[in-house]
C-alpha cells in the first residue's frame, strides 16, 4: 500500500476518513507525548495531555492551512494546551521512573544516562510553568524568539528574559553540588 | 557594543539563539576569540544548551492512535462553511435585533400587560374567534418612524428570508450531525 503525504492524510482526515486521522496519529504520537512529558512529567498525564491534544487537532483541521508543516503544528498546541493545565492546576507530580535509553547501550552506559536524563526533567520540573515552556519551544521544538512571542502572546522582551531566567535556574540545578 | 566591556549574559544567550543580528554576531565572536572569560561563559552555556537538548525521548506504553480509528471514534468535523454559516447566523440575528430596536422602543408605550384573569378571557375569545380573525386577518399598520422608513412588505420580506437562511442552516446543521 502507496504511504499518503501528511497533507493526502490530512484531507482525507477532514472528509471524515478515522483511519486516515489515525495514521497521523500513529505518525506523531510519541512527539507529541514527549511535549507533554516533558512539561508535565508524570505519565499518565502526559498521555491523557497527548490524546487531548490530538483531539483538538481533529476539530482544528479544517482550519489547518496544508502549506504548513503538520509536526510543528500539533507539537504547539501540545505545548500550549500543557501551558494552560499546569497554570490551572499546580502540579506537584513525583518524577516517573523511565526508560530515558537506547537498549542498545551498554549497561553501565544506560544507568549513566538514566540517571542523568532523570536529573534534567528534575531541574525542568523544578521551572515555573512559563519558563518550562519558553525552554520545550526553543530547544525542542526549535522555534525563534519571534515565534515563541506569538505563539504564547506574550511579548518579546518576556520571551528573551524568561529564556535566560530558565537556563539559569537550570545551570544552577544542573551544576549545585551534590 | 564596545569590545572592551564583557558580554553580558543576555548577549550570550541571543548568540547561540542565532538571535543576533550579523554585525553584533561579528563582534561578539572577535570580542570572544580575545576574552578567555567570556570565552569560558559561552562554553559554559552551550554545554547547557547541548546537556537540556541530550534528553532522549519516551516511549508510550499505549498508543493513542487506536483511540480514533474505533467505529465509535469521533465524528467528522465540520466543513468551514457550515461553521460559517452560523457565524452569519448570529451576525444576522444581531443586525435583525438592531433593526428591530427602534420598532420596539416605539410600541412599548403602548403596550398593556393585563391581568391573568384578563389574558385567559381574552384566549378564549380569540379562540372562539379564530376562524373569523384568520378570514379577515390584515397587517398590522406600522407607527411612523422619524428616520427609518420601512414598509410592511419589505420587513416581511426580510423576516421571511431570513428566517428561510435560518432554518436551512440549522438544518444543514442538523443533517450532518443526524448521520
Amino acid at each position: 500500500m502507496a504511504a499518503f503525504t501528511d497533507r493526502e492524510l490530512i484531507v482525507r482526515a477532514r472528509r471524515g476518513d478515522r483511519n486516515a486521522f489515525g495514521e497521523l496519529v500513529t505518525c506523531y504520537q510519541t512527539g507529541v507525548f514527549n511535549v507533554c512529558f516533558r512539561l508535565l512529567h508524570e505519565r499518565s498525564e502526559a498521555e491523557d495531555l497527548a490524546q487531548e491534544t490530538f483531539m483538538r487537532a481533529y476539530d482544528r483541521l479544517p482550519m489547518f492551512d496544508l502549506d504548513r508543516e503538520f509536526g510543528p503544528w500539533i507539537r504547539r498546541i501540545a505545548a500550549n494546551l500543557c501551558l494552560n493545565y499546569l497554570e490551572s492546576r499546580k502540579v506537584t507530580a513525583q518524577l516517573d521512573e523511565e526508560r530515558d535509553v537506547d537498549d542498545g547501550q551498554r549497561p553501565e552506559r544506560q544507568v549513566e544516562v538514566r540517571e542523568r536524563s532523570a536529573q534534567i526533567r528534575d531541574a525542568l520540573l523544578s521551572l515555573p510553568p512559563h519558563y518550562r515552556v519558553v525552554i520545550e519551544l526553543r530547544h525542542y521544538q526549535e522555534l525563534s524568539y519571534d515565534e515563541i512571542a506569538s505563539e504564547l502572546k506574550i511579548p518579546l522582551s518576556d520571551v528573551k528574559s524568561h529564556l535566560f531566567r530558565a537556563r539559569k535556574l537550570l545551570a544552577e540545578k544542573l551544576h549545585a553540588p551534590d | 557594543m564596545h569590545l572592551t566591556d564583557h558580554l553580558t549574559d543576555m548577549q550570550l544567550n541571543e548568540y547561540l539563539d542565532n538571535e543576533t543580528i550579523p554585525e553584533d554576531r561579528i563582534q561578539i565572536e572577535t570580542h570572544v576569540s580575545m576574552c578567555d572569560e567570556c570565552a569560558a561563559r559561552l562554553t559554559a552555556l552551550q554545554a547547557l544548551f547541548a546537556e537540556i537538548e541530550s534528553l532522549p525521548e519516551v516511549a508510550l506504553s499505549r498508543p493513542i492512535a487506536a483511540r480514533f480509528t474505533r467505529p465509535v471514534g469521533l465524528p467528522a468535523p465540520l466543513p468551514r462553511f457550515l461553521t460559517l454559516t452560523a457565524t452569519l447566523q448570529a451576525a444576522m440575528a444581531l443586525l435583525l435585533l438592531t433593526l428591530a430596536a427602534p420598532f420596539l422602543t416605539n410600541l412599548l408605550p403602548y403596550m398593556e400587560i393585563p391581568s391573568l384573569t384578563g389574558m385567559l378571557l381574552q384566549l378564549q375569545r380569540q379562540w372562539i374567534t379564530w376562524s373569523d380573525l384568520l378570514s379577515s386577518f390584515q397587517w398590522p399598520t406600522l407607527p411612523q418612524l422619524p428616520a427609518l422608513e420601512i414598509s410592511s412588505f419589505m420587513l416581511t420580506l426580510t423576516l421571511v428570508g431570513t428566517s428561510m437562511l435560518w432554518l436551512l442552516g440549522n438544518g444543514l446543521l442538523l443533517r450532518k450531525q443526524m448521520k
